[in-house]
């Protein structure tokens, strides 16, 4: 189930996926709430990291095992809980990754262990199976360190036992689980001086609270994929889109870097800040924090009297939204959102040649958009600097014309990253190829499926020729309309439908599927749509689709598949 | 290669014993996540251990110009994933190291001598 199915489940649902005794199928679905939830607040966790001091990843490393953990059930439709949680315990292992992941992993192996042969779990073999996971995970290790992960599933355990004795509601227990483990997580800096000092809580703790919260929030009704407090890497932050939600007599946006000083809590920091404003965003990168929010006229300098107690203020910017917005509506063309790569996942770099194009490109997945094609071809320096500047070292490029695959090639050949080049030489060529992304498939698979995926479409270009030649036995008059088919010109004629059709009739459009045509910024739609209506009738049995290419020069572009 | 890493002030010298570092190094692998013992790094230091307790006991600590290098011998608990423990025996043993001592840790060596198997599923 992805993110937003399992969020539009009704209270009656979702109840009824998890009752007592749980099932496989119960089980799943906690799992995948809890690792949901732990994903939303992935950052937050991050952001607690104190030891060993330099990566901050906590909330990645147990994200990622808990994907590893999930994506071995997630086809699985078993009803035994037992085998379901062995399952996981097994995906976990597999996946993990850093300290809290391996610790994770222990935990369900030894919650699988509890449920041994039970089918389904009642709510007492849970408190059994909690109980195990804790022993399991002690084990792990000869001097346990208290205030950590492992306190946290302590105390989880004792008080699902506790809590069982007094009633055999999963829910109840449930809800006496994730007090518990927040008080657990509130605790471990007065178990562990280092945390203490950095003035933050256990990053780890704080992650397994999180699954477990989120599967209570789950039952609850309760979003999964809104965080109540994020913080985002700088990099990430999207100020365009928060000034879209301006509310009235939220006049003022306000951004403030500052560096906090110890014992800054970020939870603190959040609700305060909602007793002034809206739209509320804190921002981390490299221990300076920017926080973004949206003011009444009259409170406009008060986060920055607020946020002047916590820490030492680099830069204020205030801004009136009201202006900025009109000043907004006059943009034609909104931001583009390109996909965000995580560091293990392939990135695909595009070279587009218009706006439309590019919108496109975005919305199949591509992480970087490199302009150029057609007019004016990008340079080796552009094409490496699009490379550097995504967080993975997984790149697929699509030149997307003949003419920039040598410096493509080039700049594959000059980074460190690991970098291949399908040569597309044209945008169906390269669309049909971006089809195939799977961001966390095996490279070189992914690799292969795009090469041979650029083969299967056809490609068509219609175009104004800009002088008098014969090229391919065809005889070119000034200012006459041009059909190319796959680069080589096909015919000439004097209108753009024309030139269509007869491109279409050489490209043996009736032995294929499908023809979408990409409009370029000298065509109007209107005009666009009459031709396709007129393709539609030859070509009846065709799906026909219409996009905006906006590229320069050619008047459509033909993809044939 | 000499016994203890030696550094100069303008008051005199420091001298640390490998003996300091070896503990420091073994107390922050047993606290690591993963580790259920140290191993004997070879059959003289076995039958060592059997007569006198050694700090130096599953670490071996070795100094040259550009720092220390760090031999950790140890046990691991059988159902973990072992890349991701040594992984973080490394960073944690280099940061506790380099801390507490301030001398640059060129290398870590981790050898899995063993893993103990308390429960198989």
């Amino acid at each position: 189930m992805s993110t937003a199915e399992l969020t539009k489940l009704s209270a009656e649902e979702r109840h009824k996926l998890v009752s007592v005794p749980i099932d496989g199928q119960g089980l799943k679905t906690l799992l995948e709430a809890g690792m949901i939830w732990l994903k939303t607040n992935q950052q937050n966790v991050n952001s607690l990291n104190v030891f060993p001091v330099p990566d901050g990843d906590t909330g990645t490393n147990m994200v990622l095992t808990m994907r590893a953990a999930f994506d071995e059930v997630s086809n699985s439709g078993t009803n035994n809980a037992s085998e379901l949680a062995h399952a996981i315990a097994r995906g976990a292992l597999m996946g993990a990754r850093g300290n809290s992941g391996v610790i994770l992993s222990q935990i369900w192996r030894g919650f699988a262990r509890a449920l041994d042969s039970e089918s389904t779990m009642s709510v007492k073999l849970l408190a059994e199976a909690l109980e195990e996971a804790k022993v399991t995970a002690y084990k792990g290790v000869v001097r346990p360190v208290e205030g950590t992960i492992l306190t946290v599933i302590k105390d989880i355990a004792a008080q699902a036992e506790a809590s069982v004795q007094r009633t055999d509601s999963f829910t109840e227990v449930l809800v006496d689980i994730v007090e518990a483990a927040n008080a657990s997580v509130q605790r471990t800096p007065d178990l562990l001086p280092i945390l203490k000092q950095a003035g933050v809580v256990d990053s780890g703790g704080k992650g397994l609270f999180c699954i477990f919260e989120g599967m209570w929030r789950f039952l609850n009704g309760d979003a999964l994929d809104k965080p109540i407090t994020e913080v985002l890497p700088l990099s990430e932050m999207n100020l365009d889109n928060a000034m879209e939600t301006v509310e009235p007599g939220q006049d003022y946006e306000v951004v403030i870097d500052f560096t906090p000083n110890d014992g800054f809590n970020l939870e603190n920091y959040y609700e305060s800040l909602e007793e002034i404003g809206t739209s509320i965003q804190v921002g981390e990168g490299d221990g300076m924090y920017r926080m973004h929010i949206h003011v009444p006229t009259d409170n406009r300098y008060e986060p920055i009297d607020f946020t002047m107690g916590l820490g030492t203020i680099q830069k204020v910017a205030i801004e009136n939204l009201l202006a900025q917005m009109d000043e907004k509506k006059n943009q034609k063309n909104p931001k583009i959102k390109l996909a965000q790569v995580h560091p293990d996942e392939i990135a695909v770099v595009a070279v587009s040649p218009g706006a439309g194009l590019t919108r496109i490109f975005a919305s199949l997945g591509v992480a970087s958009i490199i302009h150029g094609g057609q007019t004016m071809n990008p340079s080796i320096k552009e094409i490496l600097a699009s490379f550097e500047d995504l967080p993975t070292d997984k790149i697929i490029i699509l030149p997307n014309n003949k003419n920039i695959i040598l410096a493509a090639n080039e700049a594959a050949s000059m980074t460190v990253k690991n970098v291949a080049v399908i040569p597309t030489i044209s945008i169906p060529q390269g669309l049909s190829a971006t089809f195939r992304l799977i961001p966390d498939g095996n490279f070189d698979e992914i690799v292969g499926d795009m090469k041979e995926a650029m083969t299967e479409v056809e490609t068509g270009e219609i175009t104004i020729a800009t002088r008098t030649v014969e090229i391919d036995g065809v005889q070119v008059e000034k200012g006459q309309v041009i059909a190319l088919h796959n680069g080589k010109l096909v015919a000439s004629t004097s209108s753009i439908d024309e030139a269509c059709e007869q491109l279409l009739v050489v490209t043996k459009a009736e032995e294929y599927e499908r023809i979408t045509l990409f409009f370029g910024e000298d065509m109007k739609q209107a005009q666009v749509n009459l031709l396709a209506d007129k393709i539609r009738s030859i070509y009846p049995d065709h799906e026909i689709e219409v996009h905006e290419g906006g590229q320069p020069h050619y008047q459509l572009i033909i993809a044939i598949e | 290669m000499s016994d203890k890493e030696t550094r100069h002030n303008e008051l005199g010298s420091i001298l640390i014993q490998k003996e300091a570092i070896a503990s420091i190094a073994r107390q922050s692998t047993l606290t690591s996540y993963g580790v259920v013992g140290l191993a004997p790094k070879d059959l003289i230091e076995n039958i060592r251990q059997v007569i006198k307790r050694d700090a130096k006991y599953g670490v071996d600590v070795t100094f040259d110009h550009d720092g220390l290098i760090i031999d950790l011998y140890i046990v691991v608990e059988y159902g973990t994933r072992i890349k991701s423990i040594t992984n973080s025996i490394v960073n944690s043993v280099k940061y506790n190291v380099e801390k507490t001592v301030g001398v640059p840790v060129r290398r870590i060596n981790v050898h899995v001598r063993g893993l103990r198997i308390s429960n198989m599923d």
